[in-house]
């Protein structure tokens, strides 16, 4: 038994809803900014089904979390503020890219400037909320 | 088998699966190795044949599944040619429709709305402490008998149990419950529960007729299963059994990650065709952390009626040897028994109906098995669950 081993204790959306805080306890706690949520969300979309089909997401450096559900005892699906909500966020995946997160952040900026992309949001302003 | 490779240069069945380890399963948890969904590989030659098996909802969508599981292993060398097919894992009556799981969920949350209120789906359910389901990876195991009786050995064990058929395209509780009639609505919107043998029952098979068929598209039936879940009003129960839909398609992972579920009782034959398909239903749990409480071998040997020799007609302890490579508790085995079977058929489960008999008596011993595991994992979860707060 014992599955739900690796659940965290606490996650918490700042005032601001760009800062995500993933507390596993025992030193593990973890701040991810929504941008890195995003672009490394674990949905279909995102990450394909293989390396080789992953996508990398552009232009997401104001992206706000608008909503976070639970999804039975192992993620949290969270909603971004540009639409994109099918990513399940689970508890193992938040150690992992906790564990790994400069490295990832690091990795996804490298990405960026090879495919010339930015995070800037671009056009920069769509006008008009959506 | 291995004399096969040889011929094949120097690409050998490890490598191969070592590389699709490297594909993630359908919902991108896992791989689809591990998760047990690739075939035996054939190579031959330099070609490599092989299935991966999708629930058939899904194969549409999943085709960038196959080509990535072909891509991955055309690169090793002396691999010429690689051949992937999607393998359907049909459940009964599936739906032809895009049942996608997250498709049942709310949509996204306003800002500001209360995280896991009441009637959003995946909280706790007032009034019921513990949720376990009884599922199968195959129809015609006994399924929904176990699942009965499971609920009556705990009745005897002194708890408050209810019954909710999950199965909503072949409920089959009102037959073996001996029930009929319609559920009378309450003051509010709810439904009471039927009740029978002592265990509050509830069933689609109550709401509609049983012999209509009913053809379910993937979002109906979690909004139906929602309902039957929650609007109903089940008082305060100790468990609720949850007699899942055989399979381990697409409304059983939903309804794994919809329903809180404190744990889940795997029933199987001991036949080695339906311990596969046990392993596919041990993999979705897995995959939406619901702890497995443990594996019942049904239809496990034959006691002759008039002599009492016992027959191994299935090949008897497939599921105990099973659960112990799994390292899960094996929760007992139940002969194939007339009795079981008429007694059932006419609305009067044995552990009801006979409960000293010999087959009651295991069934409470499996009852008291279960309920053990059910404390020791829910103290185990409850400290588990994050705080989620919003600033």
């Amino acid at each position: 038994m014992g599955e739900n081993a690796g659940a965290p204790t606490e996650i918490r959306l700042n005032s601001d809803k760009d800062m995500l805080n993933v507390s596993f306890g025992e030193g593990k706690d973890y701040s991810f900014s929504a941008e890195m949520l995003r672009v490394m969300s674990p949905s279909a979309e995102v990450q394909g089904h293989s390396p080789e089909q992953r996508k990398t997401v552009s232009g997401k450096r104001l992206v706000k979390i608008s909503g976070i559900e639970p999804v039975g005892n192992y993620a949290i699906q969270i909603s971004f503020d540009d639409g994109h909500d099918t990513g399940l966020f689970s508890w193992k995946y938040f150690l992992e890219l906790g564990q790994e997160q400069e490295g990832r952040w690091a990795y996804y900026l490298y990405e960026l400037e090879e495919k010339g992309l930015s995070r800037e949001p671009f056009p920069p302003v769509e006008g008009g909320p959506h | 088998m291995k004399e096969l490779f040889k011929v094949a240069d120097a690409v050998s069945q490890d490598q191969v699966l070592e590389l699709l380890r490297r594909v993630k399963g359908p919902e991108l948890e896992g791989n689809i190795v591990d998760l047990g969904l690739v075939s035996e590989v054939m190579i031959k030659e330099g070609r490599v044949y092989f299935s991966i098996t999708v629930p058939s909802d899904k194969a549409e969508e999943l085709e960038p599944l196959r080509q990535a599981a072909e891509q991955v292993v055309s690169e090793i060398e002396g691999v010429d040619k690689v051949s992937a097919v999607l393998t359907a894992d049909r459940a009964p009556g599936a739906t032809n429709g895009n049942a996608q799981p997250q498709a049942a969920a709310p949509g996204p949350n306003p800002m500001g709305q209360p995280v896991g209120s009441p009637g959003s789906g995946t909280g706790a359910v007032p009034g019921i402490k513990h949720i376990v389901a009884v599922a199968s990876g195959k129809g015609g195991v006994g399924k929904s008998t176990t699942a009965v009786n499971i609920a009556l050995g705990l009745k005897e064990l002194g708890l408050k149990v209810g019954v909710l058929d999950a199965d909503v395209y072949g409920p089959s509780l009102p037959r073996l419950m001996g029930l009929t009639g319609e559920p009378t609505p309450t003051a509010g919107e709810d439904l009471h529960p039927m009740e029978g043998h002592g265990l509050k029952v509830m069933s689609m098979g109550f709401l509609v007729d049983e012999a209509q068929p009913m053809i379910w598209r993937g979002p109906m039936v979690m909004s139906a299963l929602t309902q039957l879940l929650r609007n109903v009003a089940w008082g305060e129960i100790d468990v609720l059994i949850v007699d899942m839909p055989p399979g381990t398609g697409d409304a059983q992972l939903t309804m794994a990650q919809q329903v809180p579920l404190a744990g889940a009782v795997i029933v199987s034959t001991p036949q080695d065709l339906a311990l596969i398909d046990a392993r596919k239903g041990l993999n979705m749990f897995k995959q939406v952390s619901v702890p497995v409480l443990g594996i019942v071998e049904n239809m496990s040997y034959f006691l002759c009626p008039s002599c009492g020799e016992r027959s191994e007609i299935f090949g008897h302890g497939g599921a105990e040897a099973e659960a112990e490579k799994l390292g899960l508790p094996f929760l007992g085995a139940v002969p194939l028994h007339m009795d079981i079977r008429s007694q059932s058929d006419a609305g009067a489960p044995v552990v009801a109906a006979s409960p000293d008999s010999e087959h009651s008596k295991i069934y409470k011993d499996i009852a008291a098995k279960v309920w053990s595991a059910i404390e020791e994992t829910s103290a185990a979860a409850e400290e588990a669950a994050p705080k989620i707060v919003i600033e």
